[in-house]
Parts: structure tokens; C-alpha cells; sequence
């Protein structure tokens, strides 16, 4: 589903925070990105979402060649990509059900028929007691599951999440990580930048490290 | 599927910025309403000032001397053709009262007294119905042709000067009209470029997971319309309003020279493209002010 063929990225300035990188996800796989902060987890997948492009190399979803798509066409490739941002990146102007309708709206969903698929889904992630609420008054672990919930709304075949328990303390860490694996068993493809040992312990799933923007594969 | 949804929420959302900044949404009317009023205000002006031209009794008028020995049929002839649809209005002026209208004339009498006969022709004063100086230069051709008819006199410097006066006035409106509509895109950019900055993240938001250029655009489009569409409303309350201070006085002044001369109101269809042109400038300040500012906020990422 997701490959990498000698990618390299170099931000302006220098720095280079993945050299030569060749990686091959399967449809339906759960992969988990460790290494240190500044290994270049972040910009792997934001490369996958074609939020960054590569410097050289070839990144390719669904056979798409996501580092030579136009802006027009960018929009597109990431309906089709659930994203989970460390820093949430919610929208503290309109309720939780209106985060969560957002990529909805976007997508030209029906309004009612957008309203039931976003219940559902803040159902899952246990958040319908507060569906009026505004994210501002939310903790920080439910903040990171109505992120999740918005990442999930559009049924996406790929979820990206990029430390998306690194604010958290270890209770609401296990409860996404169950979550993650729920939707792995109903065949999501997931891939999860984290630096949590135990959370990738409690799962299983393959494991890559990155250092130094090299990446190796972890044996189980 | 999607498109007349996306329009409605784009409406209601546009809607809802206004109002939730009932200040800025004001000032930003009134700006772009005297920006306006002060073209239409000329406009107006122009239309009234042709009013009282219109009104005035030195139109362009042809003078048509007939040959004093012309004959009677030629005299019918003549008189049957100034009947006809084109011509406006057509006095006959005997000869011996054009001379008593001489005598009577100041500081002419003593011409007048020294003459043995009458040396004035019968004449016409014709006023054609059309006013454009290539269709009153037709006319007074045509009508020199007749037979019978010795000379004719086109009155046609009045004309001719008010036609240059309005023309320079109409291409002042347009000038003015042109650089007020300048104005306003920019009033209008600059207060969508406030929004846009005020929305920073919902876009950045929007684009992370896969709203188009478009959608993201449409919202602030229909804002800068709406913007446009009240700075309309306010240029013709500012009219609206000089209208009703000007009225008094300037029929009192009217009234004085005998006229019944009143200030003419904009037309609804001048009304309808106020409305429709400031709607469509403030859209064009919106599209160039998001445009931009979707460039900026992705390159700033």
C-alpha cells in the first residue's frame, strides 16, 4: 500500500531528516515508527500525507505518486488518510460533533446523514455525553480521542498517528492504544509514530526504528 | 453531490462571520458606502443637471428662410413636411412679424424706422425631434433642399457645447466610478485578509485533511460579497440622505427662476446595479485577499 524507494528529505537549512529510506507497507498492516525525537518520524509520515514532498526518491500510496501531485489533486489523496496529530489540531470555535463533522463537510456528506456517521463514531471513542461541548473543556486524552474520532469519521483505508499519546499519562495511553487496535482488526492500515515502549509491547504489530533518518526493521 | 450543500453552508457560514462581528462588518459598509456614493453621487448629478437642461428653451433649432418669391403650393409643401413625426415642433413666423419682433427689440428700432419695406423673409423655426448633431445636420440638409425654401440656419452651438460639457461629465463618472471600484476591492480585501488571518488554523485544519482551494475559498467569497452587498445598501442611504438635505433648498431655488424642477431619485434598475456591482467588487477584493492568503498560510507551514 505504502512505499518508499530511496527517499530522502532535506529541509532548508540542511538538515537531513531521512536519507535514503526504502520501506514497504502491506494493506491492512500495524506498524509503529520509534527512534528519538528528531529521527525523523514526523516527517515520514507527513511525506505519506504529502503534507512535506521529498527531496529526492519516490514515496507512492495506492500506487499514486504522492510527491508529484498537484495542489488540486493533494486534497483528494488525504480524504482518503485519517490523521492523528500529537497536537490534536482541533477547532475551538465550534462544538465537539462540528470537529468531528468537519472532514464531513468537506467531503460534500448529506448533513444528516453526516450528523449520524459523526454520533457513531464519538460513540466509539466515548465522547457522546460531551458532543455539545466545546474542546476547550475537554482533558487532554479526550481531546486526543475526539482527534481521533475526526480522523476515523470518513472511514479512511489509512490511519496516521503521529505520537498520538505522547501528552498522555499511561491509563488514557492504554485506552487509544486498545482503540487503534480495534480498528486494526477491522482492517485499517495503521501506522503510529511513538516513542511508548509499552504501548507497542501491549500490541504486537511490526516495528521500525529510525535513526538518524535510517530506518531499520526491529525484529518482534 | 455536494456543490448547492457546499454553497448553503458557505452562505450560512458567511452569514454567521458577519454577524458575529457586527463593528468591523458596519465600519467596512460605511467605507465602502462613501467610497460609492461619491461616483453615484456625480452619476445623479449628471441626470439632473440633463433635467434641467431639458428643460431649458434654447434647444437646437433649425431656422428655415423661405424665398419671397415662393409659391403657395410650395409654402403647402413645405408646411406638410415640418408635420411630419421627425420634426418636434415648427413655428411659422410671417415676415411682418418678424419685423414688428424687431422693432420691439431694443436699440433696434431705428434700423427698423429707416426702412421704406420690409426686407424680411417669411420664416420657420423648426425644433427636430432627434438632438444629436449629425441628425440635426441631416435635417437642415433635407430641408434646404426643398424647393422654396432660400436658406437655413442650424442653431446648433448650444448643442454642441452642452453635448462636450456632458461628455466630459460622463467620462468623469466612469474615471471616478473606475478608481471607486479600486477602492473598494481593496476595502474589501482587507477586511476579508482580517478574516482569513482570524481563521488561520480552521484552514490549516481544512487543508490537513483534504479541503480543495475552493472549499475553503467559498466562505470568504460569499463574506466579501455580502460586505460589498451592505457597502451598496449604505451608498444609497448616504444618497438617500443628501437627497432629502438637498431637496428643500434646491426647489426653493428652482421655484425662484419659475420652475417646477425636482430632484430626479436613481431608478430601481440604478438601484439593482449599485447593489449588484459593490456585491461583485467586494467578491473580487475577497478572491484576491484569500487567494493570497492560502499561499501564505501553506508556505508558512
Amino acid at each position: 500500500m505504502i512505499n518508499f524507494s530511496q527517499v530522502t528529505k532535506r529541509y532548508p537549512g540542511g538538515h537531513e531528516a531521512l536519507s535514503a529510506v526504502n520501506l514497504s507497507i502491506e494493506q491492512g498492516e500495524l506498524v509503529f515508527l520509534i527512534g528519538h525525537s528528531g529521527a525523523g518520524k514526523s516527517t515520514l509520515l507527513k511525506l505519506i500525507a504529502a503534507i512535506e514532498r521529498p527531496t529526492s526518491g519516490m514515496v507512492t500510496l495506492s500506487g499514486q505518486n504522492v510527491g508529484r501531485l498537484t495542489r488540486l489533486a493533494v486534497p483528494y489523496l488525504r480524504r482518503n488518510i485519517g490523521l492523528v496529530f500529537q497536537d490534536h489540531k482541533l477547532l475551538f470555535d465550534r462544538s465537539v460533533i462540528d470537529n468531528v463533522m468537519l472532514p464531513l463537510d468537506i467531503a460534500g456528506f448529506d448533513r444528516r446523514e453526516a450528523i449520524k456517521r459523526a454520533r457513531a463514531v464519538i460513540d466509539k471513542v466515548g465522547l457522546l455525553m460531551r458532543e455539545k461541548a466545546n474542546p476547550v473543556s475537554l482533558s487532554g486524552g479526550e481531546q486526543q480521542r475526539l482527534c481521533i474520532a475526526r480522523a476515523l469519521v470518513s472511514r479512511p483505508a489509512l490511519l496516521l498517528a503521529d505520537e498520538p499519546t505522547g501528552n498522555l499519562d499511561a491509563g488514557y495511553a492504554a485506552d487509544i492504544m486498545a482503540m487503534f487496535r480495534d480498528f486494526h482488526q477491522v482492517g485499517t492500515t495503521l501506522v503510529i509514530a511513538t516513542h511508548d515502549d509499552r504501548a507497542i509491547s501491549a500490541l504486537g504489530g511490526r516495528t521500525l526504528r529510525l535513526d538518524h533518518g535510517r530506518i531499520e526493521e526491529v525484529a518482534a | 453531490m455536494g456543490w448547492l450543500r457546499h454553497q448553503k453552508h458557505a452562505l450560512t457560514a458567511a452569514l454567521g462571520r458577519l454577524r458575529a462581528q457586527p463593528v468591523s462588518t458596519l465600519l467596512t459598509a460605511l467605507a465602502m458606502g462613501v467610497a460609492i456614493s461619491l461616483p453615484a453621487v456625480l452619476y445623479l448629478g449628471l441626470g439632473n443637471l440633463g433635467q434641467v437642461a431639458g428643460n431649458l428653451p434654447a434647444q437646437p433649432e433649425i431656422s428655415l428662410f423661405l424665398d419671397t418669391r415662393a409659391a403657395d403650393a410650395q409654402r403647402a409643401a413645405i408646411a406638410a413636411r415640418l408635420k411630419q413625426p421627425d420634426i418636434a415642433e415648427a413655428r411659422f413666423v410671417p415676415r411682418d412679424e418678424a419685423l414688428a419682433a424687431l422693432s420691439a427689440a431694443q436699440g433696434l428700432a431705428d434700423i427698423s424706422a429707416g426702412l421704406t419695406q420690409n426686407p424680411l423673409p417669411d420664416a420657420w423655426v423648426v425644433r427636430p425631434q432627434a438632438t444629436s448633431r449629425e441628425s440635426l445636420t441631416r435635417v437642415a440638409d433635407e430641408l434646404g433642399k426643398l424647393p422654396g425654401v432660400a436658406e437655413t440656419h442650424l442653431d446648433s452651438l448650444w448643442a454642441d457645447r452642452l453635448q462636450a460639457a456632458l461628455a466630459i461629465g460622463r467620462a468623469g463618472v466612469w474615471l471616478l466610478a473606475s478608481l471607486f471600484a479600486i477602492a473598494l476591492i481593496a476595502i474589501s480585501g482587507n477586511a476579508i485578509r482580517a478574516q482569513v488571518l482570524a481563521r488561520r488554523d480552521e484552514i490549516l485544519v481544512s487543508r490537513l485533511i483534504g479541503a480543495t482551494d475552493r472549499y475553503i475559498r467559498r466562505p470568504f467569497l460569499y463574506l466579501g460579497a455580502l460586505q460589498g452587498l451592505l457597502g451598496g445598501l449604505a451608498a444609497i442611504g448616504v444618497l438617500a440622505i443628501a437627497g432629502a438635505i438637498l431637496r428643500a433648498p434646491v426647489e426653493r431655488l428652482a421655484a425662484l427662476y419659475g420652475s417646477t424642477f425636482h430632484l430626479l431619485a436613481p431608478t430601481p434598475v440604478e438601484i439593482g446595479a449599485v447593489l449588484a456591482l459593490t456585491a461583485a467588487f467586494g467578491w473580487i477584493g475577497a478572491w484576491l485577499s484569500v487567494t493570497r492568503a492560502l499561499q501564505q498560510v501553506e508556505a508558512a507551514r
